[in-house]
């Protein structure tokens, strides 16, 4: 690392790189302007009264941040005024049990400023103005070049801030640093970049307009590495140099004030995976991606590996290498084998659009230039606890298992339908909202004259998240096994089991607790079921869409609020051994416990879970391992291989996390002895005592394996 | 055909190369005062019982045919402890049953190039369904591996030679009377063996458990290193440190665990350099 990031590696860290916005003053009268001029003429203003952070020890410079009092960004959504009512209403508060809304991450298309510049962008308005003439349409537009026009004259204004500061810079290299920069960004992002530092610099600005993921860097960075490497107008460390500054920039942009600055679910990107061409695109730039943001002592961003079947084992064992040398846990892995396939078969999308994904937020997979559609949560077990509480009639007779399905099914699509109306309801909410800066770089919205919050975009899947998946698996699999194929007890004892939240039935609990084939054993029961019941999902999802044509998906994360939590308190009991107002599992990898196989049975049962791949939405699988298996050179070896069959299985995801639970338990008694200590929680990681108590109990309840 | 087994781990990455399902047969004839399975060492299923963890609430006694006056190994008990404190330990497999297990990581297997490693107990004293599994493993293109004492006729490995890819191999002690002494049987037999099988080619891998107070001298690792190269090539030699994982166990099954010290990190590497 260069003296210089580590300067700046410091500044960051002591959260003085963040850019603090410029309170604003607008003029009253605006607010007579129809209401596309009013709101892009403040935004304008706003952009133009910031001020560009620069230190002397900077290269590159030209993000800011929204302070909610004009219409900023989608992502963040500062004055996203229906948004955040609803947000209001609706934000960590479950509708009837039901579902919540939570926010929803996107990523742009860097491609369109690197191919074109904004310049090219003010044409495709221009072109698009030919073709709407809707009143609405035309004002949108307009707002846009409006807006398009201003980060033009932002990066001039921070071309001439660079270039004062570069007068009063003593050290030379510094000062001829800050001119470079100056005269940088006279050119772009106004102007397509031509070198790589250009094309860096282009993100770092743009970056601004949807402060969320990078996308797939490696991708569309890799034309400029690759030209100036040829032409030798650039070294390897040089590039290094500029990803670490641009990283060091993503980090910064979550002010450190936040719980969200040590998360690494703020900014998250993908490297690798399929290209257009069928390839596999992990080239020498990804490589150099993946180490110089490990080096670097910073939390965000964090990055997934997309693995395909052409990856060399070499390179899924480097990027697992470095995994374990990272003590931030910034690294991820998934199959794009599985996910390409979801994405063209189920959702119908070309299969080169379908391989631009990259994973943003914690694991919400997003194709570049596009939202991830719909991010609500739902309560998948709460058909459970219906079907037995509410509606115990209709099973007291069941003469088999599939007609207890049946039952149970018809309970699930119901609740499904109803959440998945209130996702589109939280989706019309926010179409209420009219956003001018992200849409600029996301595609389809300028053709579309449509802003990005309105389903401006062509393409893009949505997927609200199920909690307590496993939670109805297991409790279908203790059906299945106590009260049809074992007839171990009858379906009114175990009704009237729940009904009394196990009181006078301990023996029976305990029955199930020790002999339940609960899914992750990869045995036939468990298996059987949890097939089952994704089949069943695909067919009740295959054709169905949101409210703007985005494919309906499953997903199971559970991001950094405690849903799981919330819904399990109002949740009486359910067949699986859970008793009234426990929480729900989330993430189908963690079986809390009940997987005693061992890890090749847990990772069987997921990889075989879903040969549809309808779960492959916002899914994650946290696998808590000894870290023995990782730590140890010959075990390394080989947990490279399991993971890798994992993989080449089916699996869809990934990401590691390995202590002792007596180090957990013991960092719970005792948190100020474990303040460094890191874990995966659910898509992102943190440090293990900030975590509220709830998620910590579930993280030392997942299963520690050590085989 | 049936076999008594106690155990059946899979994703094993210390039996052998790669990633293996380890299959552990019930029955020994040595009684190794070390041994870290004492269950292992009954040919029967036994009920074992861990005090420490029992509250005393008596789950167990009403559920009982017997009133726990006399146990015919139901398991009923054990089902409704609620504190895991009752466990069978043991019982018959088929071969297809062990099959349908085996089978299930065998995609962990090719890509680790791993397999399936038989032990114990020892594995060999069921040697008819040994064979009949090590056949249906080979039929189905399993790395095979049998891990063994050695302390049987000579007969048995012939007939298991040929499907087997791999012999992991305990040696204890070349001295005769303290073998004797710790594992109630003399080594003649074992190093017999162990020559012939090196000399035939296979690929063995020797294991030696490290015993403070027994085995735990250079001089000792010494005389079983120049033992085995006596024998053509230096097969791969690992040393196994006594650890006292097994006590709680003899603890269950009633019976006194021997008291050893856990051997020092240091030694440990000290030894193992002796065989590079
Ligand atoms: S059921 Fe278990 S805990 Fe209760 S008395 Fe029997 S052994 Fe002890
Ligand atoms: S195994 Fe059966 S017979 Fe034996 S003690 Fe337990 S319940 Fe009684």
């Amino acid at each position: 690392m260069t003296e210089r990031i580590r300067m700046l590696t410091e500044l960051t860290l002591r959260g003085e790189m963040y850019v603090k916005p410029v309170k604003t003053e607008f003029d009253r009268a605006d607010l007579f302007l129809p209401r596309e001029q009013m709101e892009s003429k403040r935004l304008c203003e706003y952009i133009l009264n910031q001020e560009p952070k620069l230190t002397p020890h900077s290269l590159m410079t030209g993000f800011f941040n929204f302070d909610g009092s004009v219409v900023g960004d989608a992502f963040r959504r500062g004055g996203h005024k229906a948004t955040q009512e609803a947000f209001k209403l609706f934000y960590l508060k479950p509708i009837d049990n039901l579902s919540t809304m939570e926010w929803q991450h996107a990523t742009a298309d860097y491609t369109k400023v690197l191919n074109k510049g904004i310049r090219g962008i003010i044409y495709d308005i221009e072109e698009s103005l030919t073709c709407h003439n809707e009143p609405e349409q035309v004002e949108f537009l307009l707002a846009l070049k409006r807006v398009a026009n201003a980060l033009i004259e932002w990066a001039h204004k921070c071309s001439e801030r660079a270039l004062t500061l570069s007068l009063t810079t003593q050290n030379e290299e510094y000062r001829n640093n800050l001119k470079k920069l100056s005269e940088a960004l006279l050119r772009v992002p106004e102007n397509a970049p031509e070198t790589f530092y250009e094309a860096v610099l282009c993100i770092y600005v743009c970056f601004s307009a949807d402060p969320d993921s990078v996308g797939t860097l490696d991708r569309y960075l890799y034309p400029f590495y690759k030209k100036d490497i040829g032409n030798g107008t650039l070294t390897k460390d040089e590039a290094a140099e500029y990803l670490q500054e641009l990283f060091l920039m993503l980090q910064a942009a979550t002010p450190i004030s936040t719980d969200r600055f040590t998360r690494g679910g703020e900014s998250h990107f993908c490297i690798g995976g399929y290209l257009p061409s069928g390839e596999d695109g992990f080239n020498e730039l990804s490589r150099l991606i993946v180490e110089s943001m490990i080096e670097l002592p910073t939390y965000i961003p964090q990055l997934t590996l997309r693995w395909t079947k052409k990856t060399p084992r070499e390179v899924f064992r480097f990027m697992l290498d470095c995994e374990r040398k990272d003590p931030h846990k910034r690294i991820a892995f998934q199959n794009d084998e599985k996910r390409i396939k979801c994405y063209t078969e189920i959702c119908d999308i070309p299969f080169e659009k379908a391989v631009s994904y990259t994973t943003v937020g914690c694991n919400e997979p997003a194709f570049l230039g596009a939202i991830t559609g719909s991010n609500s949560k739902i309560n998948f077990l709460r058909s459970m606890e219906t079907v037995f509480h509410k509606k115990s009639k209709l099973i007291e007779n069941n003469a088999s298992f599939d007609d207890f399905f049946d039952i149970f099914k018809k309970e699930l699509f119901s609740d499904l339908k109803r959440a998945y109306e209130y996702d589109n309801f939280y989706n019309k909410q926010r179409a209420q909202d009219i956003n001018y800066i992200s849409s600029l770089v996301f595609n389809d919205c300028i053709e579309n004259a449509k802003s990005l919050t309105q389903g401006g975009g062509n393409t893009a899947i949505a997927s609200p998240t199920c909690l307590g998946i496993t939670n109805v698996i297991d409790s279908l699999c203790v059906v299945k096994q106590f009260v049809f194929d074992e007839k171990l007890f009858t379906m009114n004892e175990l009704i009237a089991a729940l009904k009394s939240d196990w009181q006078g039935y301990e023996d029976m609990r305990t029955l199930i607790l020790k002999k339940g084939k609960f899914f992750g054993n990869d045995d036939d029961t468990s298996n059987y079921v949890a097939q089952k019941l994704y089949r069943e999902l695909y067919d009740f999802l295959k054709d169905k869409t949101n409210l703007y044509g985005y494919h309906w998906l499953i997903g199971d994360l559970v991001g950094y609020n405690i849903h799981h939590k919330w819904f399990g308190e109002h949740t009486k009991a359910t067949p699986d051994g859970r008793f009234s107002g426990d929480m729900l599992k989330f993430g189908i990898g963690q079986s809390e416990g009940r997987d005693r196989e061992g890890l090749s049975a847990l990772l069987n049962s997921i990889a075989k879970l879903d040969p549809s791949g309808i779960g492959c939405g916002s899914t994650v699988t946290n696998i808590t391992l000894d870290e023995q298996l990782i730590k140890n050179d010959d075990n390394f070896e080989k947990t490279v291989d399991l993971l890798l069959t994992y993989f080449q299985n089916g699996g869809v995801h990934f990401q590691l996390t390995y202590v002792s639970k007596e180090d957990l338990i013991c960092a719970q008694k005792t948190p100020d002895d474990y303040k460094h200590l890191r874990v995966r929680v659910s898509g992102f990681s943190d440090y293990f005592v900030k975590l509220n108590d709830a998620i910590q109990d579930d993280i030392i309840a997942r299963t520690t394996q050590s085989r | 055909m049936k076999a008594t087994i106690f155990d059946i781990e899979r994703n094993s990455y210390v039996d052998g190369p790669g990633i293996r399902t380890t299959v552990f047969f019930k029955g020994c004839n040595l009684r190794c005062a070390w041994c870290h399975n004492p269950e292992s060492q009954s040919g029967f299923s036994q009920m074992l019982f861990y005090k420490d963890k029992c509250t005393g609430c008596g789950k167990c006694k009403e559920k009982c045919p017997n009133n726990l006056e006399s146990c015919e190994l139901c398991g009923r008990c054990a089902l409704y402890c609620p504190h895991d404190a009752r466990e069978i330990c043991g019982r018959e497999y088929t071969v297809d049953e062990v099959m349908r297990e085996i089978l299930k990581d065998q995609s962990y297997y090719e890509t680790s190039g791993g397999g399936v490693t038989f032990s114990g107990g020892e594995c060999m004293l069921q040697i008819d369904f040994l064979e009949e599994i090590l056949k249906e493993c080979k039929s189905h293109g399993i790395h095979t591996a049998v891990d063994t004492a050695g302390h049987v006729p000579f007969e048995y490995f012939e007939k298991i030679i040929p499907y087997t890819d791999l012999f992991l191999y305990d040696v204890k002690s070349l001295d005769n009377e303290k073998h004797k002494e710790y594992t109630g049987a003399t080594n003649e037999l074992i190093l017999a063996n162990l020559e012939m099988l090196l000399k035939s080619g296979k690929a063995v891998w020797v294991r030696i458990p490290i015993i403070p107070n027994v085995n735990d001298t250079e001089e000792e690792m010494k005389k079983i290193k120049s033992f085995l190269c006596s024998y053509g090539y230096p097969p791969k030699v690992e040393l196994l440190p006594y650890h006292a994982m097994g006590e709680h166990k003899y603890a269950a099954l009633g019976k006194k665990a021997h008291a050893f010290s856990v051997p020092g990190k240091e030694k440990i590497s000290r030894l193992r350099k002796l065989f590079e």
